[in-house]
């Protein structure tokens, strides 16, 4: 009985492991060695000073107990930089959002199957999009000058790079029956664009320009810092002045803002789904 | 087959009254669009800008555009590329650093993993970092370790933190139960679940997660850069001030050829490492 047995399961043995260390150890030195380079300040990396934190460690606690000591007379004073900062916010998503449609639709394969155009609207919109939010608010202050118009620009600019991005790879990769259903019925690509592509994906659309405000709502808030108006220019004023406990309240009100806004879009984002 | 048709035949022949339904009502809808009108109208119109400015905006982009890259001024490129290599490695620790610690936040924060006061605590922690900016994080950082890329690289992994702990817990949420279900009727702990059912399901999300944040970064670092953290970004602040719009040119082309390497490289990385091979 026990030989019958024995017999066979000594037959199938277990598989041998495969050799994954060679490739592990491979990629573990690798990725160690990239790092050790970061903290090489020889040739740009970082310099770890962990001996400033147990230097100055006293500086950044009274910093930040004074940060937790909000002044609200300040409060006053915060309201109109802020509405300016909501502002520029919501009107650059808009005009964003208008932007967006024709450039998205030029970027997908299904409502664009010109090659040429194609690529010429992707490659114009990474570029765009490869560029920081804050970067294009510096040099566009240089350009046109201090105030919300470079502000508005820039988060134009950075919201048009991110959904046309993610709107039309999301149609790209979706499976599109009924717009060949339209161009076997003879329908131009105008036509299919307008009365199929642009219905179906418009709930995509809501979702990207939801994301977009909400993105702006905080960049909007820092681009005062390079002189792209709204309420970071008040913070950087006030941080310069070392009024800790105005700062703080700049940024409690800026974090109740970006709250309720977040808060906000999950609603409309759940009733739109 | 025949007699379904017929019978549909049938009852459209001998009920012709049948009135279609309503159309759904989008009264709601049109008055949410107005309202969305309106106030985008009354926030236009009462924005501080002079509209006009426009007009000269695209005289001014091609007035700069070919200061800055008619002639590209190359003979900063070393530099350049020193400081540009300081901004990667800023986004490189500041992604290391954010990682090791929202991964096991992350993880106790998931449903079923921590206890619920800690998971509550976690997630109101994680929102409130994300909703305070990068660079104010900076700001309050630079009064301990100074002006220094090591602040930027501090910066950008407390202010990760809130979003990459989010991912982290939603990934977890979202595997299916059968290991985690399985360890624990084998036997195993919390700690048992989290190592042999939690972490190698979860590993490939959190790896390729991990690497959108160093994407991420990289354009961060360039705006801490401007704010003094180093950089890349102080670099372009710094020569923007100065008004010398060829180096400028040349900053900008060194930003978006690097940044969109990175973001090729660390692509493909996410996609191979997500495919599983």
């Amino acid at each position: 009985m026990s030989g019958t047995t024995a017999e066979p399961a000594a037959r199938f043995e277990v598989p041998p492991r495969p050799r994954t260390w060679p490739r592990r150890a491979l990629i573990v030195s690798a990725l160690a060695a990239f790092t050790v380079a970061t903290c090489l300040p020889a040739i740009g990396g970082v310099e770890i000073d962990l001996g400033a934190i147990a230097r100055n460690w006293r500086h950044g606690a009274a910093n930040l107990s004074a940060l937790l000591q909000p002044n609200w007379a300040f409060f006053p004073r915060t309201v109109q930089p802020m509405l300016e900062t909501l502002q520029m916010a919501f009107v650059g998503a808009a005009i964003a959002a208008a932007l967006s449609v024709p450039l998205t639709l030029w970027a997908a394969r299904p409502t664009n199957p010109n090659i040429l155009t194609r690529s010429a609207v992707r490659a114009v919109v990474n570029v765009f999009r490869a560029v920081p939010d804050l970067v294009w608010a510096t040099i566009l202050v240089a350009m046109v000058g201090v105030g919300a118009l470079p502000g508005l620009l820039a988060l134009v600019l950075f919201n048009v790079g991110i959904v046309v991005k993610l709107v039309s790879e999301a149609i790209d990769s979706a499976e599109h029956p009924y717009l060949e259903a339209a161009r076997a019925g003879g329908a131009t690509q105008h036509q299919i664009n307008r009365t199929l592509a642009l219905p179906q994906n418009l709930p995509l659309f809501l979702n990207q320009w939801l994301y977009a405000l909400e993105l702006n709502v905080r960049i909007s808030a820092i681009l005062g810092i390079v002189g792209a108006g709204g309420i970071g220019r008040l913070l950087d004023e006030r941080f310069g002045f070392f009024a800790y406990g105005d700062v703080s309240v700049i940024i409690l009100e800026i974090l109740v803002v970006v709250l309720v806004i977040e808060a906000a879009s999950n609603i409309l984002r759940r009733r739109l789904a | 087959m025949s007699s379904t048709v017929e019978a549909r035949t049938r009852t459209t022949a001998t009920r012709p009254g049948v009135a279609l339904p309503p159309r759904p009502s989008r009264r709601g809808q049109t008055a949410a669009t107005a309202v969305v009108g309106v106030v985008l109208l009354v926030a236009t119109a009462t924005l501080d800008v002079e509209w006009a400015d426009l007009r000269d905006l695209p005289a001014a982009v091609r007035d700069y555009g070919t200061l800055m890259f008619a002639d590209p001024d190359w003979s900063r490129l070393p530099r350049a590329l020193f400081e540009m290599w300081r901004s990667i490695s800023m986004a490189w620790l500041g992604a290391m650093l954010c990682v090791v610690v929202s991964i096991p936040l992350g993880m106790l924060a998931a449903h079923g993993v921590g206890p619920a006061w800690l998971r509550l605590a976690l997630r109101g922690l994680f929102a409130v970092i994300r909703a305070v900016p990068e660079v104010i994080i900076a700001l309050v950082l630079l009064t301990v370790t100074g002006l220094t890329p090591f602040t930027g690289a501090l910066a950008l992994g407390i202010a990760g933190i809130g979003t990459q702990g989010k991912w982290t817990y939603e990934t977890i949420e979202t595997l299916r139960d059968g290991a985690a279900d399985a360890v624990r009727a084998a036997g195993g702990g919390r700690t048992a679940v989290i190592r042999w059912a939690l972490w190698p399901a979860a590993l490939p999300t959190l790896l390729s997660f991990a690497l959108y944040r160093f994407e991420i970064n990289i354009r961060m670092s360039a705006v801490l850069g401007l704010v003094g953290a180093g950089g890349i970004g102080s670099m372009l602040a710094n020569y923007t001030n100065y008004r010398a719009w060829d180096t400028v040119g040349m900053l900008l082309i060194v930003v978006v050829a690097t940044t969109m390497a990175v973001d090729a490289v660390s692509g493909a990385l996410r996609r191979r490492i997500m495919e599983g091979t």
